[in-house]
């Protein structure tokens, strides 16, 4: 197979990007898209070019690591799976294919294809611990969660973090990570002592990493890899009011925990 | 107060408020439209009824100023989320698909604005007979000022008629997405109810926009007159 690739170049974040366009040929059926952008760059290094920079980890849909806007789709046109799990049978031969970041304000762009999704991790930082007892192990079965509140916990924490919910947002929202990684902590007993506070202080971190706000649109579901459901976008919601009326003195401001060793 | 101030400050909160006043707008909406529907009883049912609530001017006045309140803080909200989120992604894509997002959800700005000029056009036609042809001013036998006879004479004019049907189609077009998108908003979400939730906004947006349609097209179409 072949196909011409339009891709986004850029060599560093304050850099102006453009498009430019590669020829992909002897390209297999079998090869991951991935793979096939491998073959490009095999090329562009003979060739003495520089070639395209894209991330990527585990090439097997856990990470969350790659992250390609294929023909204007997070990931590209099938659902329920990441960039490294598309296949170019998936493409007609001969097509052209266009490669961009994700883009957000949040997320700048490193260089060509990558970008940096740290805004994800301070979210994440800004949510803060969840207590831990230390001392003798506690015995496995102690504590009692019902099967139906185990499952709903693991589909939302089933969540990898590849922020294609923002790229896919008209808003560049983060509402969808956000609100799985509130939800899973909040189902679980394990996530109880800090539950009013978490949800707060990760609002609060999302809000000021430059994410936009949630039009309920579900475009975020539609190209979640984990399938992550926007039911939990309403869990968070609820979560928030929660807070909003439990919470007897808010924080002053939710920083990062680690703020005290800046 | 400033715990208050600081929920609603943020993205999620803004959406709540901007869900809740657009909900007392949806309310309003519709007890207007059925308010209205007594057209169809003739000018005795609508003229006396229109008296019946001039006849309460404090209740009349608090609704008036309420809904003001209501609809300032639902545009600010709305033009203030909506800078936010074109900040949010400065450069957009050279390609971008929607998946799921209906046409409705992706003109809430736009189907805005037209309620607003509509609304704007509307005080200013009916309310307060500023603009538009100039209607007879009259009392009726029963001594009650004419409403039915404004309607007849305002909405048998054809240019009348496309400004208050085009305003419809944008309030339908935006409360098609927004009354099950502020249900979300607010947290509402249950296995057995997302059918009858995902359901509201269309339903909604067809019922108000029938109901108000049917009044105009009645009196264009001689039907009441
Ligand atoms: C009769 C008048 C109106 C009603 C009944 C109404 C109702 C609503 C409701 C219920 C929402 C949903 C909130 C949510 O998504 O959670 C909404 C959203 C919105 N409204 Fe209105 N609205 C009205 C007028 C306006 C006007 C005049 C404007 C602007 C000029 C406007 C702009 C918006 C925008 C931008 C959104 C946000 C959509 C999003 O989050 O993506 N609305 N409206
Ligand atoms: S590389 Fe790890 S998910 Fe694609």
């Amino acid at each position: 197979m072949r196909f011409t690739l339009n891709i986004w170049r850029q060599n560093g974040p304050t850099e102006s990007g453009r498009f430019v366009s590669y020829e992909a040929d002897d390209v297999s059926q079998g090869m991951s898209f991935l793979e096939m952008l491998d073959g490009v760059n095999q090329k562009l290094l003979v060739a003495g070019e520089e070639p395209v920079a894209f991330e990527y980890d585990c090439r097997e849909g856990i990470c969350g690591s790659c992250s390609l806007v294929i023909d204007g789709i997070p990931h590209g046109p099938d659902q329920g799976i990441t960039t490294c799990q598309l296949y170019m049978r998936r493409f007609p031969d001969g097509a052209n294919i266009t490669i961009e970041p994700w883009r957000a304000k949040a997320f700048p762009i490193v260089k060509d294809l990558v970008v940096d999704r740290s805004a994800l991790d301070r979210v994440m930082q800004a949510g803060g611990y969840v207590s831990v007892n230390t001392g003798g192990a506690v015995d496995g079965n102690a504590l009692l969660i019902g099967k139906d509140q185990a499952e709903t916990a693991m589909d939302a924490a089933s969540c990898i973090g590849c922020g294609a919910c923002v790229a896919a947002c008209k808003n560049a929202s983060a509402m969808l990570f956000v609100a799985a990684k509130v939800s899973h902590l909040a189902l679980l007993p394990q996530g109880k002592p800090e539950r009013t506070g978490r949800v707060t202080a990760m609002i609060e971190a999302m809000d000021r990493e430059g994410f936009g706000s949630c039009g309920n649109q579900y475009e975020c579901e539609a190209v979640c890899p984990k399938r992550i459901s926007v039911r939990f976008i309403a869990t968070l919601n609820r979560e928030y009011r929660r807070a909003g009326i439990v919470e007897s003195a808010l924080p002053n401001a939710s920083e990062s925990p680690h703020a005290e060793s800046v | 107060m400033t715990r208050l101030l600081r929920h609603f400050q943020s993205s999620v909160g803004s959406k709540v408020l901007l869900a809740l006043s657009g909900l007392g707008l949806v309310g309003y909406v519709i007890f207007h439209m059925l308010g209205n529907l007594q057209v169809f009883e003739g000018s005795r049912a609508l003229n006396s009824y229109a008296a019946f609530l001039r006849d309460m001017p404090i209740v009349l006045w608090t609704a008036r100023i309420g809904l003001l309140g209501i609809a300032v803080i639902h545009v600010a909200l709305a033009i203030h989320l909506s800078l936010q989120n074109r900040r949010a992604r400065p450069r957009a894509y050279a390609i971008h698909r929607y998946r799921y997002a209906s046409i409705a959800s992706r003109t809430m700005a736009a189907s805005g604005l037209v309620v607003l000029l509509f609304i704007v056009f509307h005080l200013l036609h009916l309310t307060a007979g500023i603009v538009g042809p100039s209607p007879p001013d009259r009392i009726d036998a029963d001594g009650y000022r004419d409403v039915y006879g404004l309607l007849i004479h305002a909405f048998q004019n054809p240019v009348i008629v496309l400004i208050y049907v085009a305003g419809q189609v944008g309030l339908a077009f935006h409360l098609h997405h927004a009354v099950s998108s502020s249900l979300q908003t607010l947290g509402f979400e249950h296995a057995a109810l997302n059918g009858l939730l995902k359901a509201a906004g269309p339903s909604v947006a067809l019922l108000v926009v029938l109901g108000n349609v049917a009044i105009i097209l009645a009196v264009f179409l001689r039907i009441v007159r």
